[in-house]
C-alpha cells in the first residue's frame, strides 16, 4: 500500500462521500494492527465496503491528534455527506457524523483485537448507507471481557507509538491511496 | 543451559489462566511504573502572602494547569508549610494508628502536596493500606455498585436485570450502551427496573457527557460518574478539557440536584501516551486532589478502564489500593474500582478485590457485573452474575459486609416479571414498539441477551430518540406507572425526584435507603477507632448475610 500525501485536507461537496481519517502513524511508522493485520488490508476492506454501496471514499491522515473521536469527527466535518470514519493504527474504529458531539457517535468499535476484516467491510458499508440517507442496522459489536487483560498493555504501547507521530497544530492531509497487489 | 525437552510442570504452569494475562517490565520513561518513578517530583512547598509560589520543586512560573489548580483550590496554605515539615513515616503511621481519629488525619492532608501524599503512601504495605482504608472511608456503612447492560441494549432484559440487582442489595446501578442512540431507552429501563426492587436505588447512564447530563436533567437518571479527569495537562487537552471545564460540568449537575463524582484512575495517562515519565500513583494523586479542589463530593477510581496497565507492572495492584486510600484521605466518596477485567485468573481477581472488600469502601465495586460478563458493555467486570454465590459466601465466611445479600430464586423470578411488565406498560402508553409477552417471559427466566427474542432495532432507535426530542421525564414515567396500576414503583420514582429538589443526597458519599432516607458522610460519618468501633455488622445484617440458600438446616435431616 502506498499512501501519498497530496496537501491539506479540504471540505468536500459531494453528498455521496465518506471521509476516512487514519491515525498519524497508520501505514507509516506503524503498519500492522494490534492483531498484526496489515493496515493495507484493513483500509482496503473499509474502502471496498463504502464503494460497494455506491458511495465514494476519501482518505485523510490526522496529524494533530491521535484521539479516535476527534479524528473521526474532523473527517465527518470535512465530508460532503457529513459522515466520517476514524481508524487508529491499533485498529480501533468509529463511524461519526458531523452534527453529533465529538464523544458521541453513530457506531463505535472500541475493542480493536476483536475487529475482523469482515467487520471492517461492514463498517464501510454502514458508513456509506448513512451517507446515502439510509438507517442501517448497526454492525454487531463483539464483546470479550478478556480482551483487556490480554491486550491492554500492548494497546497502550501502540498508542504511545501513534502519538509519537503526531505533529502539533498540523492540519490533516489528504492521502492518495494505491494498493499494490502481488 | 539450553534444553530441548520441556519440564512437564512448566508446561502445566504455562497453560494456567494467569499466563494469558499481559505483563510488562517497568518502563519509567513512558510511565509504565506503579508507585515511584525516578521522574516523580520531590515534595516541597513555599507560601508567600497566602499564595503558593513553589510546589513540589517547581516555581510558580513553571506550573502547568494542574499545578496551578491544586495550588489555588486544593492545598490549604494556612497549614501547608507546617504539614510539609512533618516526617512522611510519621504521617503514614497516623493513617494506620487506631488511636489517631480520622479527623486528625484529614486536617493533615489539607496541607499536603501530591508528591508528599505519594511519599507517605510509599511507606505503607498493602495490609497497612487496608487498615487505613477502614478508618479513612468517609461513610461508615460500606456499599456496592453494579453494572446493568447487555450486548443488544435490550430494554426488557435490562429492566429485569436491574430489579435482580436491586434485590441483591446494590445501592447504585450503572448502565451504558452498545449503540449510543439507545441511551435514553437504557436509562428508562434501569429506572423502572431498579425502582421495582426498592425505592432509593440511584441509577446512571454512562455516556458522552452532554447526553448524560441531559438524561439526568430529565430525571431519568439520578447520578453520574463518567466525568473523566487526568493527571497531566497534555492528556486533559487531548480530551478537549481543563480542570475548570470539568468543575463547570460538576456544578451543572449540582444545580439540578443530581449526585455526581469524577472518574480517574492510574494508567490512563500511560494509555493515552501522556504520562510524562511520572509514576501512575503520582499522576492519580493529582487527579484526586483536583477532584477535591473542584468541590465534587467523590471520585470513582481504582484504575477503572485502564486496570490492565497497572496490573501489568510490579506493585501495580498495591498502587490501586493506594489511590483508593488517597481519595479517602481527602474526605471524598470512593467508588473503588474492581469493575473492569484485568486478569484471566480467578485467584488474582479475588486477591485484588479483597483489598477493597475487607476494609470496606463507599462502593466496593464501581460496577459488579450484575449479568453475565458477555453482556457487560463496560467490557466485563472482575466478578459477574455467575460469581454471585462465591461473593455471598466470602461475606459469610469472613463476616464481612460486601454490600450484598442472598436472595432466593422465587423472589428473583417474581421481581424480574414485575419489572418487565411495568416496562411493557410504559412502552404501550408511550406508543413505543411493543414489548411482547414472549419477551417478558424470556427476560423473567433468561440469563443473558442470547435468551431474548430479537427486537426491531431501527424502530427501537427511533423511539429512543423520541425520549430526548419530546423531553419525556421521570415524572411522566411515574404518572404512566401509577395510571397502569404499578403504584409502588410510581411512588418510588416520584420520591427519588423529590430527593432531587431536597438536594440532601448531594452530601459526600450519599446513598438512599429503602425508606427514602439519605445515608451519607454527614449523618453516618466513619468513626473507626479500632476493635469495637466504626462499622460493625448489625444483628439483622448478619442474619441476612448468614442465611445463604445453600446452607443445610438440622431439619433437613429429619
Amino acid at each position: 500500500m502506498n499512501l501519498r500525501e497530496i496537501g491539506t485536507a479540504t471540505k468536500g461537496i459531494n453528498p455521496r462521500e465518506v471521509v476516512v481519517a487514519v491515525g498519524p502513524a497508520f501505514g507509516k511508522d506503524v503498519t500492522k494492527s494490534i492483531m498484526k493485520v496489515d493496515h493495507a488490508l484493513i483500509l482496503r476492506e473499509i474502502l471496498s465496503g463504502i464503494e460497494e454501496q455506491g458511495a465514494t471514499a476519501r482518505v485523510i491522515r490526522s496529524l494533530r491528534t491521535a484521539d479516535l473521536a476527534f479524528m473521526a469527527h474532523e473527517a465527518a466535518k470535512l465530508s460532503g455527506s457529513g459522515i466520517g470514519v476514524g481508524v487508529q493504527s491499533r485498529g480501533t474504529t468509529v463511524i461519526h457524523q458531523r452534527d453529533l458531539d465529538p464523544l458521541s457517535n453513530l457506531e463505535l468499535f472500541p475493542q480493536s483485537p476483536l475487529i475482523t476484516l469482515e467487520t471492517y467491510r461492514a463498517i464501510g458499508r454502514n458508513a456509506a448507507m448513512y451517507a446515502l440517507g439510509d438507517t442501517p442496522n448497526p454492525v454487531p459489536v463483539v464483546n470479550d471481557q478478556m480482551a483487556r487483560p490480554k491486550y491492554q498493555a500492548i494497546a497502550a504501547v501502540l498508542y504511545i507509538k501513534e502519538c509519537e507521530s503526531r505533529i502539533a497544530n498540523a492540519k490533516s492531509v489528504e492521502l492518495e491511496v494505491a494498493f499494490s497487489y502481488e | 543451559m539450553q534444553t530441548v525437552k520441556r519440564s512437564k510442570r512448566y508446561e502445566i504452569l504455562d497453560k494456567r489462566p494467569v499466563n494469558q494475562d499481559g505483563f510488562v517490565v517497568e518502563w519509567p520513561e513512558q510511565g509504565f511504573i506503579a508507585m515511584s518513578s525516578p521522574a516523580d517530583p520531590k515534595p516541597s512547598i513555599k507560601v508567600e502572602n497566602g499564595r503558593i509560589v513553589e510546589l513540589d520543586g517547581k516555581p510558580r512560573e513553571a506550573f502547568d494547569m494542574l499545578d496551578q489548580f491544586l495550588a489555588d483550590y486544593t492545598i490549604d496554605t494556612t497549614v501547608a508549610e507546617q504539614v510539609m515539615a512533618m516526617d512522611s513515616v510519621e504521617i503514614a503511621r497516623k493513617l494506620v494508628d487506631v488511636n489517631v481519629p480520622r479527623q486528625q488525619v484529614l486536617d493533615i492532608t489539607k496541607g499536603m502536596t501530591p508528591a508528599k501524599v505519594v511519599e507517605v503512601l510509599n511507606h505503607m504495605n498493602v495490609v497497612e493500606l487496608m487498615m487505613a482504608m477502614q478508618k479513612m472511608r468517609a461513610r461508615k456503612t460500606p456499599s456496592n455498585q453494579c453494572h446493568v447492560t447487555n450486548v443488544r441494549d435490550n430494554p426488557v432484559l435490562m429492566a429485569a436485570d436491574a430489579v435482580h440487582a436491586g434485590l441483591l442489595g446494590f445501592d447504585e446501578q450503572e448502565t451504558t450502551v452498545g449503540v449510543v442512540r439507545y441511551a435514553p431507552f437504557n436509562a428508562l429501563a434501569l429506572l423502572v427496573g431498579s425502582q421495582t426492587a426498592r425505592g432509593g436505588i440511584l441509577t446512571q447512564d454512562a455516556l458522552e457527557e452532554a447526553t448524560e447530563l441531559r438524561l439526568a436533567m430529565l430525571g431519568l437518571t439520578s447520578y453520574a460518574e463518567t466525568i473523566s479527569i487526568y493527571g497531566t495537562e497534555s492528556v486533559f487537552m487531548d480530551g478537549d478539557d481543563t480542570p475548570w471545564s470539568k468543575s463547570f460540568l460538576a456544578s451543572a449537575y449540582a444545580s439540578r440536584g443530581a449526585k455526581m463524582r469524577f472518574t480517574s484512575g492510574s494508567g490512563s495517562e500511560v494509555q493515552m501516551a501522556g504520562a510524562e515519565g511520572k509514576s501512575m500513583l503520582y499522576l492519580e494523586v493529582r487527579c484526586v486532589m483536583m477532584a477535591k479542589g473542584a468541590g465534587v463530593q467523590g471520585l470513582q477510581n481504582g484504575s477503572i478502564s485502564c486496570i490492565g496497565v497497572p496490573a501489568a507492572v510490579p506493585s501495580g495492584l498495591r498502587a490501586v489500593a493506594a489511590e483508593n486510600l488517597a481519595t479517602m484521605m481527602f474526605d471524598l466518596e470512593v467508588a473503588s474500582g474492581n469493575d473492569q477485567t484485568f486478569s484471566h485468573s480467578p485467584f488474582r481477581n479475588t486477591a485484588k478485590m479483597l483489598c477493597q472488600m475487607l476494609p470496606g469502601t463507599d462502593f466496593i465495586f464501581s460496577g459488579y457485573s450484575a449479568m453475565p460478563n458477555g453482556d457487560d458493555m463496560f467490557a466485563g467486570s472482575t466478578f459477574d452474575s455467575s460469581d454471585l454465590d462465591d461473593y455471598l459466601i466470602i461475606q459469610r465466611d469472613l463476616m464481612v459486609d460486601g454490600g450484598l445479600r442472598p436472595v432466593d430464586e422465587e423472589t428473583v423470578i417474581k421481581g424480574r416479571y414485575q419489572a418487565a411488565k411495568a416496562l411493557q406498560a410504559v412502552f404501550e402508553e408511550l406508543d413505543f414498539p411493543p414489548i411482547t409477552d414472549e419477551e417478558v417471559e424470556a427476560a423473567t427466566y433468561g440469563n443473558g441477551s442470547e435468551d431474548m427474542p430479537q427486537r426491531n432495532v431501527v424502530e427501537d432507535l427511533k423511539a429512543a430518540e423520541r425520549i430526548l426530542r419530546d423531553e419525556i421525564t421521570g415524572l411522566d414515567i411515574a404518572i404512566i406507572l401509577a395510571k397502569r396500576g404499578f403504584r409502588e414503583t410510581a411512588e418510588r420514582i416520584f420520591n427519588l425526584l423529590k430527593q432531587r429538589v431536597a438536594g440532601d443526597y448531594l452530601h459526600t458519599s450519599a446513598i438512599i435507603n429503602k425508606d427514602n432516607q439519605v445515608i451519607s458522610a454527614v449523618n453516618d460519618v466513619n468513626d473507626y477507632r479500632g476493635p469495637g468501633s466504626g462499622y460493625r455488622l448489625s444483628k439483622e445484617r448478619w442474619e441476612e448475610i448468614k442465611n445463604i440458600r445453600q446452607a443445610l438446616k438440622p431439619t433437613d435431616f429429619s
